[in-house]
């Protein structure tokens, strides 16, 4: 979506880089006062090139704040881990050399280790503390690395490829309609060919500048729908239903037909970025609220919550190829499903009698706030993916 | 802003107070900006004049009756802490919702929702959602770490641990949750309508009604809008945010007094006395038994949400006599036209013809002091908004008027209905709002709001 797209800061989550060592020293701090009346605790916890958390201890189960202060003359990533599978309880990303970071849990029974990753270093695991009984504490996650993430996005990359080749044949036609005059026939086969692009929608970043040629709305446009820098589905949609003619919109969806060609035929070079896989499973969907649901990027056709279906298949597909890896890490997947279908099964109830799609501000009050409210529901939901599908080294 | 030692209380819309220093006459041209209900201003005009007053105390010479007589009321004092953010925590739980009898906080938010609960189940399951939300943001604490599981469980921006800051968190029902969805109607409470639309109203629909109400009040802005994002939060599913409202209360100018609405008078003099349970029994709480009433009801409130923008503009060309006498108090001290104390009770037996306090005054209308008057009393919060300006760049400012009421016909609409046609309506215009029913209080940490609705 062209204007839509997030900018690079709203990307921070750096690619997760080397190696690791180091020491560490375990200074007693002072308790500190936790909310919740459980037992609580702070400690210093040092890490450096020679050792990490050496000595540390734990009172006992409940909850406890770590300072963990990086000793070294480099940055470093700490975590929490349970020792015998890796999986991370608690984690500090990007510690500056001599900075100290709070790090928080609710232990309970199990085994701790501190695990330290330095650039261009293995990982080092330091001492492990067994706290025995059968309290419940923060859980621990196995984290995903790159690796894990290879099958997947090739995987998607191939439906991809697919769905591009689908959207060649379909913008072909819809040129062809332009070309030939039958405008009746276009505005059907435009929202076809639109839908199957929005339904690829997990891989906007990784089209690069076709993105913004195939589906780019005026936003960020001197004149706005009058720009001549306009091009693309939005464009085109604009021009079918405002009256605008055959002879004015050919040169409109030929160039819609090329960049679409040139994209299917760049694609098999192109890259989906690994940390991208888990994001767009929300992102995707914050899209939707915020330029389909609003019927913002509503250029006359009224059929913005079309475009949310095909946004809730691009979704699901992405949940389809993560799933292995989400299914034993993400007790929520279930309430995803459950929000997603009812979103789903809304945006079909919302269409008129005769199947067509009905524009946003003609929905009754009742069933757009039952919409807006499950597309709500269904991003509360699907969020904490992208912090579980984030690749971490171990 | 309540006054716990005056019985007397005013009525719904803007209110109280008056003054003695004039000030400039005003424009003396009153006919310049007239609107359509001119007849009614220069009527009102007319019967003003005669209303000189005796005994113009000069506000900073003279100092305030008030002041001399009587402590700072607890609203002062809640004010000053909030102005040290040192509010401490509200208990949440009790027989009451905790939110309904301390004075107008510094900072409050009114937020109307329609449910968009799949069901009863689900629509239990927001109640108790809303009651875990407001006891854990109403206590403060630390929020969950949520590990490498997913965002953070908290917004931030009341720093790392969240401050309890006063917060009260009350939800209210609209009659439009008893529908056919959730199988309650043979629940509705006995007075509970959609909110009456008066002569003088011009309802917005998109800002009137709801089927559930949400009133955080706090010491700070950031305080209630962190508890706002967080109850959204986790209610994303259950319910729809359709309008919403921000007010806040100033500090009492000059100290000691009583603070002030956004006409320039002190707003909420008189009001029944929250520390006493018998008035509270008798204005306030539904009792178990009351006429009609489901026992579902017993503890909890009619709750009028009134949303009124105040024309300022126009208002700040009406001269101070003619200010006063459509108030029926002193703006500069408060005190009602008849006295020089602020708490006085106007004698209006003794002024049958309105020659001092005009017949046609607000604080007159709103409670005329009688024995039958009497039980119609509310328990009034103020509290002023600013939503930016409007289509002809005047400012949309106002009121947002609360009241707590057992009885909705005796009380809120007795009150409302003998203010139709005050002369003040020419320069307020009420444009949303609505009637809900303050729910019973949480008991313990097993209860929920609505537990007795929905239960």
């Amino acid at each position: 979506m062209g204007a839509n797209v997030r900018p690079a800061a709203f990307h921070p989550r750096l690619a997760p880089k080397l190696a690791a060592s180091v020491a560490a020293l375990a200074v007693a701090g002072g308790a500190v006062a936790c909310g919740g009346g459980t037992p609580a605790s702070s400690a210093v916890v040092s890490v450096s090139n020679g050792g990490c958390g050496a000595g540390w201890k734990l009172a006992g189960p409940g909850w406890h704040t770590f300072q963990v202060y990086n000793a070294a003359a480099e940055g470093a990533e700490v975590d929490l881990v349970d020792p015998a599978n890796g999986a991370i309880y608690a984690e500090v990303e990007a510690l500056g050399p001599g900075t100290t970071s709070p790090m928080r849990l609710n232990v309970g029974s199990g085994s701790y280790a501190f695990r330290c990753l330095f650039e261009d270093a293995d990982a080092i695991t330091g001492p492990t503390v067994t706290v025995g009984g059968h309290a419940r504490g923060t859980p621990a996650i196995v984290p995903i690395t790159r690796n894990d993430l290879f099958g997947p996005a090739r995987t998607y990359h191939d439906w991809i490829a697919a769905g591009l080749g689908t959207l060649a044949g379909q913008t072909a036609t819809l040129a062809a309609d332009v070309r030939g005059g039958n405008l009746a026939k276009a505005k059907a086969d435009w929202l076809t060919a639109h839908l199957t692009y929005e339904r690829l929608g997990a891989a906007y970043d990784a089209f690069g500048d076709f993105d913004g040629q195939i589906n780019g709305t005026t936003a960020g446009l001197d004149g706005g729908v009058s720009s001549p820098d306009w091009t693309g589905f939005y464009r085109l949609e604009y021009g079918l239903w405002h009256g605008q003619s055959a002879r004015q919109l050919t040169g409109v969806a030929n160039t819609l037909v090329s960049n679409v060609r040139g994209l299917r035929d760049a694609w098999p070079t192109m890259e989906i970025d690994l940390l991208d896989m888990g994001l767009r499973t929300h992102e995707i969907l914050e899209n939707a609220l915020q330029f389909q649901l609003s019927g913002q990027d509503d250029y006359g056709s009224g059929t913005t919550l079309a475009t949310v279906g095909a946004n809730i298949d691009g979704t699901r597909e992405l949940l389809t190829v993560l799933h292995p890896l989400l299914a034993p890490r993400y007790a929520g997947l279930a309430a995803v499903t459950t929000w997603l279908d009812r979103l789903a099964s809304l945006l079909e109830a919302a269409k008129r009698p005769d199947g067509a799609w009905i524009g946003v501000s003609d929905l009754s009050t009742s069933l757009r706030e039952q919409i807006d409210a499950a597309a709500g529901q269904a991003l509360e939901e699907l969020s904490p993916i992208a912090a579980i599908t984030e690749p971490r080294r171990t | 802003m309540p006054d716990p030692a005056d019985p007397a209380q005013t009525g719904s819309v803007p209110s109280d107070s008056g003054s003695a220093d004039s000030g400039p006459a005003g424009t003396g041209t009153p006919g310049a900006a007239e609107p359509a209900g001119t007849p009614r201003r220069r009527a009102f005009l007319l019967g003003g004049l005669g209303a000189g007053v005796a005994g113009a105390v000069a506000g900073a010479a003279g100092g305030y009756a008030y002041r001399a007589t009587r402590p700072a009321p607890a609203s002062q004092q809640a004010l000053e802490d909030a102005e040290a953010g040192a509010l401490p925590p509200v208990p949440f739980h009790g027989k009451y919702q905790a939110g309904i009898l301390p004075p107008a906080a510094r900072q409050t938010a009114v937020i109307s929702f329609n449910a968009t609960a799949d069901g009863r189940g689900e629509l239990i399951g927001l109640f108790r959602t809303v009651t875990d939300r407001a006891r854990f943001l109403t206590a403060g604490g630390t929020p969950p770490p949520v590990g490498i599981g997913g965002a953070p469980s908290d917004s931030g921006t009341l720093g790392p641990a969240v401050v309890p800051d006063g917060l009260t968190v009350t939800l209210g029902v609209g009659s439009t949750l008893f529908d056919e969805r959730y199988g309650l109607s043979a629940r509705l409470p006995a007075r509970l309508t959609p909110m009456r639309t008066f002569p003088d109203d011009n309802l917005d629909p998109a800002q009137t009604g709801g089927d559930l109400v949400l009133q955080l009040s706090a010491g700070h802005p950031d305080t209630v809008m962190h508890a706002l994002r967080d109850i959204a939060r986790h209610t994303r599913g259950g319910m729809q945010a359709i309008w919403r409202m921000d007010g806040f209360t100033s500090p009492a100018r000059p100290a000691g007094t009583v603070p002030r609405n956004q006409l320039g008078f002190m707003d909420g003099i008189s009001n029944p006395d929250p520390a006493s349970q018998a008035q509270m029994d008798k204005l306030v709480w539904i009792q178990p038994g009351t006429a009609g009433e489901p026992a579902w009801t017993a503890g909890g409130s009619y709750f009028v949400v009134r949303l009124i923008r105040m024309l300022v503009e126009f208002w700040d060309r009406v001269d101070i006599t003619e200010q006063e006498n459509m108030i029926g108090r002193r703006r500069a001290t408060g005190y009602p036209l008849d006295s020089n104390a602020i708490h006085a009770t106007p004698d209006f037996a003794h002024d049958p013809s309105g020659a001092v306090i005009p017949l046609t005054s607000h604080i007159r209308l709103a409670n005329p002091r009688t024995a039958q008057s009497g039980d119609s009393r509310i328990l009034r919060r103020g509290y002023n908004y600013d939503r930016g300006i409007d289509d002809v760049g005047n400012l949309d400012i106002g009121l947002l008027f609360t009241s707590f009421q057992q009885d909705l016909k005796r009380q809120f609409e007795a009150v409302q209905t003998r203010l139709i046609g005050e002369p003040l309506v020419d320069y307020i215009s009420p444009f949303g709002g609505g009637y809900f029913l303050a729910l019973p209080g949480v008991r313990d940490g097993s209860d929920y709001l609505g537990r007795s609705l929905l239960a």
